[in-house]
């Protein structure tokens, strides 16, 4: 008996071990890509020294001199050129300034006169506070120069101007997937319609419209869109050929050709969720409808749409997630303007070399993806007991 | 104190890397489209050739990103990539390029000095200047003012997306003398006054990535003038397209080859430097792409109509050399600057 059940015991460990593996093959890099946001150890380690010095709230004296003449000459040139890479993120110059210091590291004397004889920097607060604020385990310097919130300097927080730069760019983030979610539902829900309720000839052509773009390469649509929309491009050349405009719009390269590639692109992820929900509702009720009085618009209001709201919000949902991301489409057919965060994530990881921005940035995207799931439950949860109470 | 995840993580990608690693072709990274085209008739294929070896290519963007990963996880993927000056001196540094020795290389004297790097080869000289389309831009523009001059030439511009280059073209357009750039751009002052000459065409940018796409959009009338790079031009002229590059202060830099840390083709892709540094290819790459030679040699195998169009003599004489120096120590800074201005 217990052997039975030490068996099915062993059985349900081996259902959920590919469940397990899932989850830590995702979690594990998300860890460790996360943890770059606030891990400084390739600096705490490097200036163990200094960081002691520091830990202490000793002053900028003759003592932190030694510990950072000390720990310089405890680095290869190799570590010293990736450490002041990383200082030189928070003040331009230092990259230089440590490389400089640390090829004569032993020659200096080590006090603070010495540094200072040999680089005047050293004699400026500014370049200390920069090491003092870098030589933690922990940093939040990355965290503060992503969010803009900062400390004042009278014991509170807060952004300076011009500092909310990445917050900005979140925004406009949610906006464009915002609009393009609307618009990808607007145009969706004809479509599904028609599938669902089509004549079998319309379902065939209308479905076969949106699994063959579905099946296209995302980098071929979004070409074929700077293609159609350009200056010199079909919809102009159409459009002064019928004598509606004179001189070519400006069609790419801005808001509105991002939304419409991003539109198109992520179409199907809309329309298939909704086509599915729509076929499951029978036609009979329709005709129940109908024939108990109520007119065509009141029993599409009333006995159809509610039914249909599932699916219009699982695609909805697919197709703002989705587009949050987004990263190829609008770097080929937006201007500078309509380059959402994945750009910036981008660019921190290939162009600055800053991983821990590129890592700060890619959790504030997916925490305001949290966030965003979590208020949908909520309301669900309301609405759902509003109904339970009627 | 190393981070165990992190360790933990890097370790899995290098198992499961190492087994295709062994053993693998000659692998080298360019920067695509003709420019890459043009490469390999001239370099991979007369090396690969004569060695009696397969070798296969790559596409790179600029930046670290990739070399750094191939240092951290200890696998190169690439045996060789041509990369920009900054980025090999920080690369060079920071131990993820193998240094080079010079001592092995017979063509060494023949090269100008700029070219000899202690992780690199310079092997092309690139010039960057405003190119138009001659059909489609009305009255020709002569210079950088021109350039930032909306009312002539109304319609958008193309930049390369970043600071490095837009900063210095728009202190020229507002009257800065070449050879002072960057003793301007070192300062705040500087800073803000090419922040704001850009701040005149800001609506009218439109910024690129890969040196293919200016092209593009020269081509669809996408835009009403480029920057670009001199070679990509004279390429687009050789298919029969009439677009113009403007030799009026133009800035050069080089591009120079070199090899990740502990790549295992290592000693390959250093003979493919030492043959890469002869004049021979040099020149048959010149007349392919004309972009400027770095041996001194190359120059008298050059017909006159390539010299025409090539970033040396005539051609640079009122332009100025990229400052890697500069960039190193101030792209971060200048970056995050750039980055709020273009998101404003």
């Amino acid at each position: 008996m217990s052997g039975t059940r030490h068996n099915l015991a062993a059985k349900a460990t081996l259902l959920i071990l590919p469940l397990v593996m899932y989850a830590a093959l995702y979690l594990l890099p998300l860890i460790s890509i996360g943890s770059l946001s606030v891990d400084n150890g390739e600096l705490s380690d490097r200036f163990s020294r200094l960081s002691a010095h520091f830990g202490t709230d000793a002053p900028v004296d003759d003592a932190a001199a030694v510990a950072l003449l000390a720990d310089l000459q405890g680095m290869d040139s190799r570590d010293r050129a990736e450490a002041g890479r990383m200082f030189n993120q928070e003040k331009q110059g230092f990259r230089s300034l440590l490389i400089d210091t640390g090829k004569a590291a032993g020659d200096i004397p080590p006090t603070l006169d010495g540094l200072t004889a040999f680089d005047p920097r050293w004699g400026e607060p500014s370049w200390w506070e920069v090491l003092e604020r870098n030589v933690e385990p922990v940093t939040w310097r990355h965290v503060q120069k992503a969010t803009g919130i900062k400390p004042d300097g009278q014991g509170g927080f807060g952004i300076a101007p011009g500092d909310d730069i990445y917050l900005r760019i979140l925004v406009r983030t949610f906006v464009i997937a915002g609009q393009v979610t609307l618009l990808t539902l607007l145009l969706g829900y004809p479509l599904a319609y028609a599938v669902a309720n089509g004549t079998p000839r319309v379902r065939a052509v209308v479905l076969m419209a949106v699994l063959l773009s579905f099946w296209t390469s995302i980098l071929v649509r979004t070409t074929a869109w700077v293609v159609l929309l350009q200056t010199n491009g079909l919809l102009n050349g159409l459009l002064i050929r019928l004598g509606i405009i004179a001189e070519p719009l400006q069609l790419i390269f801005n808001r509105f050709g991002t939304v419409v590639a991003m539109t198109h692109v992520l179409l199907p992820f809309a329309i298939l969720p909704m086509m599915n929900v729509m076929r499951t509702i029978p036609a009979a009720q329709t005709d129940a409808s109908r024939s108990l009085g109520a007119g065509p618009v009141e029993t599409f209001l009333r006995v159809y749409f509610p039914q249909t709201l599932r699916g219009a919000a699982v695609g909805g949902g697919t197709v703002f997630i989705l587009a949050l991301g987004f990263y190829v489409t609008p770097a080929l057919t937006g201007g500078p303007g309509d380059q959402m965060l994945s750009y910036y994530i981008a660019d921190f990881v290939k162009k600055g070399l800053n991983w821990g921005m590129a890592s700060v940035l890619s959790l504030m995207l997916l925490a305001s993806v949290i966030l965003m799931l979590l208020i949908g439950l909520l309301v669900r949860r309301l609405a759902g007991w509003r109904r339970q109470g009627v | 104190m190393v981070n165990p995840w992190k360790s933990g993580a890097i370790a899995v990608c290098a198992v499961l890397a190492a087994q295709t690693a062994a053993a693998r072709d000659l692998t080298i990274a360019g920067w695509g489209g003709n420019y890459q085209d043009a490469q390999r008739a001239a370099y991979f294929q007369p090396f690969a050739d004569a060695k009696g070896v397969k070798f296969t290519e790559a596409t790179y963007l600029g930046g670290l990103a990739e070399v750094k990963t191939m240092a951290d996880t200890g696998d190169a993927t690439w045996d060789l990539v041509i990369v920009e000056g900054a980025d090999l001196q920080v690369g060079c540094d920071e131990g993820l390029f193998e240094e080079i020795d010079w001592d092995s290389i017979p063509a060494k004297d023949q090269l100008v000095p700029e070219a000899i790097q202690p992780c690199g080869a310079g092997n092309v000289v690139i010039g960057t200047g405003l190119a138009y389309n001659s059909e489609t831009v009305g009255e020709k523009p002569q210079n950088w003012q021109d350039f930032f001059n909306t009312q002539k030439w109304p319609g958008k511009r193309g930049m390369r997306a970043g600071p490095k280059y837009n900063l210095e073209f728009a202190l020229i357009a507002d009257g800065v003398s070449p050879d002072q750039v960057y003793e301007v751009l070192a300062t705040p002052e500087g800073v803000e006054r090419a922040f704001a000459k850009l701040d005149t065409i800001k609506k009218d940018i439109q910024f690129w990535e890969a040196g293919a796409q200016p092209i593009e959009w020269l081509a669809a009338n996408n835009v009403v003038m480029t920057v670009s790079y001199n070679a990509r031009i004279s390429a687009a002229q050789k298919e029969g397209k009439p677009f113009v590059f403007v030799w009026t202060n133009p800035l050069y830099s080089i591009d120079a080859w070199a090899v990740p840390a502990n790549a295992p083709n290592k000693d390959l892709a250093m003979e493919f430097i030492a043959f890469a540094s002869t004049a021979e290819p040099q020149a048959k790459f010149s007349q392919l792409m004309p972009y400027g030679p770095t041996n001194t040699q190359v120059a008298g195998m050059l017909p006159p109509e390539v010299l025409a169009n090539i970033p040396a003599g005539e051609n640079v004489k009122d332009g100025f050399f990229f400052s890697d120096p500069f960039w190193t120590d101030n792209n971060d800074a200048l970056s995050e600057r750039w980055n709020n201005w273009v998101t404003r």
